[in-house]
């Protein structure tokens, strides 16, 4: 299973491939370079190794530095005992192009999310996107979805789930997954929820 | 959750659709599919930290590689894929990953990292990779100056895809640098005549003929280099170092006469190129083997002038790069939503030193350079916009301590007064009381405030003297009373059992509820002394952070401004050496009309 993550990884490279770059050299270049020459590309070389080598360093330092603060603001922002996060995900999608999501807890809008098309590009291949994400009390809840997009043969489509959602001491999830219904060539919108 | 449908591998097979069984796994994907590398690695770590990602352990390790990989955070990619990349991943997926490390490496000049990672990979890769691999593994060797091995891998190249005429290509650069100019002539000469079918290949055509060209004319053989440079396209990107050519190869066979129509040619074009401004010293040069020395004086006297004021643009241009505007605008109308390794500066922002900096673009070390640039740019934002949010963060902190600290005198006041202990004694005797009842059978214990009244009444009555006497009267009383008291003994008893039940009930659920309120308390007790804890712990946190904040700003900074002057430096050395060209160029120039001017006045004084 592994392979296959590391596959996606690196086959947007496969696509970047330019072949002009196998034949990098151009003509004035076509000799070697002189002594001198290859003196300073090496100089240069080394300046930008160096250079880079700090620039991989302060990126890795932001980076740790972004995920602290990513996890103090959700721990702020939605203290576990009454956080609540919403995903959409879709499995396959063939019969369901996604336009926009609606979530109401207890009759209140919480999110009216528009997809772009990269966006559904990316559910379609497994992405989930985290459409909201709030606090609640805990107990009993009301949750609506409305979904809409272009059902089958391309018609308008809108679509609402609802379910009743208890919220304990620790955070919740609850995922919306849109699916097919291979038999009635319908999809399927389906709710999960974890804790 | 969502199957994977990976549809677009390389090699064209269909992918194993995988589950995403953890949703912060699928959230990081989210964010990779769209190509927002830096959100998606920030989502990875914070999951990771939070032991989010138990289903995907290893693979969220596999794809924080492929992310840092993407990021161009290549290093890091590499240290993961050193640790993971030895075991349990499919050895095509493992080469695969080797090769385009060692792809990142070359373009950013780690030969030796590169060579490495070009080491590692134990099998073929798919086809189209292969060749890949291959051709980077040749330049690699040109690089390093290994032309014999170099050469024995180019001749070996077997398919005959376009790959095999760029490997004739490099195969001819490596033959000509190893001093093998005949070979390469031949190699060259065959991919100059090739048939193009499309942009890339006549480019490699071009080049080819072009290298040709100019490989006869140093090894002065002018008549074999006419044929190859007058191959090359008269629109393409090399034509005007073509047109050069062919009037040099003309001049070396002292047909002048021939040699000014391609030099005309280039007069027109812009004279920021190489090719155009010696044109412009051919020209009269030309002119001057024909005798037509006015003529070519007035081109001198044009060259010198274009030539000063070219070089004052390129003074001015100078200036203009050493005030660090340059890189500014380079970026500037790109927005920086992307950051990684695939970006690349696709359009010149308009301007002088765009076109004077053209070509450095094609640089790998001035783009690579670029991409940090604006990765450190990227970074610089970032960190400003959570430096705002840290003093969002900090007020929201103190408001909610403030609140905390204002409610709890008002919550222990009412939770003194609730005194729940008594509660619980009363519920214990509730039900000692009624176990008592149920024993006793006392059902007047659970008649209803009536029917107690009634009994009352009933009693009352019993005992009154005057029901005592013997008479008939009395009697008839006493059997009315006997009867109301049975009938309402008998309504008690109906009733016992029932009321018994309910009773007991509402007295289990006052329990329950006790219950709910005695743990609910100890909640309360808990997050009150848990809170002061939780701010202090916040606090520390947000006081730790914003100083990791400024620290890292002033660091990028610093990295800003060094790589910076590195770009910098490598513009204006380009642009000293245009100017270096035009000075030479020029004095050239000056050389030689001076000459015209004394040949001139020799004849002159000779006539007189």
């Amino acid at each position: 299973m592994t392979n296959i993550f590391v596959a996606i990884c690196i086959l947007s490279f496969a696509t970047t491939t330019v072949a002009q770059d196998a034949a990098s050299m151009d003509a004035a270049s076509v000799m070697a370079m002189s002594e001198s020459a290859e003196a300073d590309a090496a100089s240069e070389r080394e300046q930008f190794r160096s250079l880079d080598k700090d620039v991989q360093s302060l990126k890795k330092e932001v980076l740790d530095l972004n995920r602290d603060l990513f996890l103090l603001e959700e721990e702020l922002l939605f203290p576990a005992n009454s956080q609540v996060a919403f995903f959409i995900s879709m499995d396959v999608g063939e019969y369901f192009d996604l336009d926009s999501v609606n979530l109401k807890i207890d009759g209140k809008e919480v999110a009216n999310y528009l997809y772009t098309e990269r966006e559904v590009g990316a559910l379609i291949r497994g992405g989930v996107h985290r459409v909201h994400m709030g606090n609640i009390k805990t107990g009993d809840h009301e949750l609506i979805a409305i979904f809409t997009g272009k059902g089958p043969h391309i018609r308008d489509y809108r679509r609402g789930a609802t379910m009743s959602l208890n919220k304990g001491i620790g955070a919740k999830y609850v995922e919306l997954e849109i699916s097919d219904k291979v038999k009635k060539q319908q999809p399927e919108f389906v709710i999960k929820e974890w804790e | 959750m969502a199957l994977l449908p990976h549809q677009s591998r390389a090699d064209g097979k269909k992918a194993e659709p995988t589950v995403v069984q953890d949703a912060h796994y699928g959230e990081v994907l989210f964010y990779f599919y769209q190509g927002e590398y830096f959100p998606a690695i920030v989502r990875l770590l914070a999951a990771q930290k939070q032991s989010q990602l138990e289903s995907h352990e290893k693979e969220s390790e596999l794809l924080l590689g492929g992310l840092y990989l993407s990021y161009g955070h290549h290093l890091y990619a590499a240290e993961i894929f050193e640790r993971l990349l030895a075991d349990n991943v499919e050895p095509e997926i493992r080469d695969r990953t080797w090769f385009f490390l060692a792809k990142i490496w070359h373009q950013r000049g780690y030969l030796a990292e590169s060579q490495q990672a070009l080491n590692n990979i134990q099998a073929e890769l798919p086809k189209v990779l292969e060749a890949e691999r291959n051709m980077l593994q040749a330049q690699i060797l040109i690089d390093r100056r290994e032309y014999d091995q170099a050469i024995a891998m180019l001749q070996a190249w077997k398919d005959k895809t376009e790959w095999a005429s760029y490997a004739k290509f490099n195969l001819g650069v490596a033959m000509v640098r190893n001093g093998q100019v005949d070979a390469a002539a031949k190699i060259l000469d065959g991919l100059g005549n090739l048939d193009p079918y499309n942009e890339e290949l006549n480019s490699l055509r071009d080049k080819a003929n072009l290298a040709l060209g100019y490989a006869y004319l140093q090894d002065g053989q002018p008549h074999a280099a006419k044929p190859p440079l007058q191959r090359v396209r008269l629109a393409g990107p090399f034509s005007n170092k073509a047109l050069l050519g062919v009037g040099w190869a003309d001049a070396e066979n002292h047909n002048f006469r021939r040699a000014l129509v391609p030099w005309m040619e280039l007069r027109s074009r812009d004279l920021l190129d190489s090719a155009v401004q010696e044109s412009m010293l051919a020209i009269p040069f030309a002119m001057a083997k024909l005798d037509s020395i006015s003529q070519a004086a007035d081109h001198y006297l044009n060259a010198v002038e274009a030539f000063y004021e070219e070089a004052n643009r390129i003074d001015r241009t100078i200036e203009h790069i050493e005030t660090g505007a340059l890189l500014d605008e380079f970026l500037g109308q790109d927005p920086l939503e992307t950051t990684g390794w695939y970006w690349k500066l696709e359009q010149l922002p308009e301007g002088p030193e765009s076109r004077y900096l053209l070509h450095l673009l094609a640089t790998h070390s001035f783009q690579e350079g670029l991409k940090n640039y604006r990765d450190l740019g990227y970074l610089r934002q970032n960190l400003a916009n959570w430096q705002k949010n840290i003093g969002v963060y900090r007020n929201m902190l103190d408001t909610r301590e403030l609140a905390y600290e204002e409610r709890l005198p008002k919550i222990e006041a009412s939770l003194a007064r609730a005194d729940l202990d008594g509660m619980v004694g009363r519920k214990l005797e509730f039900d000692a009381r009624l176990n008592s009842i149920e024993q006793s059978g006392d059902t007047l214990a659970l008649a209803t405030e009536r029917e107690f009244e009634l009994w009352g009444e009933i009693t009352a009555l019993e005992r009154t003297p005057a029901l005592a006497a013997d008479i008939p009267e009395a009697q008839e009383v006493r059997d009315k009373i006997k009867l109301l008291k049975g009938v309402l003994q008998w309504e008690l008893d109906k009733e016992f059992k029932s009321r018994l039940w309910r009773v007991r009930r509402d007295v289990q659920q006052t329990g329950q509820a006790l219950v709910d309120t005695q743990r609910s308390r100890r909640n309360i007790d808990v997050t009150m002394r848990g809170e002061p804890l939780m701010f202090d712990s916040f606090n520390a946190r947000v006081d730790g952070l914003n100083p990791r904040i400024e620290m890292l700003q002033s660091q990028v900074d610093g990295a800003m401004g060094r790589q910076r002057a590195f770009l910098q430096s490598i513009a204006v050395e380009e642009l000293r050496a245009q100017q270096q060209r035009l000075n030479t160029y020029s004095v050239q120039a000056r050389f030689a009309l001076a000459a015209i001017y004394d040949l001139s006045a020799t004849v002159g004084d000779a006539s007189q």
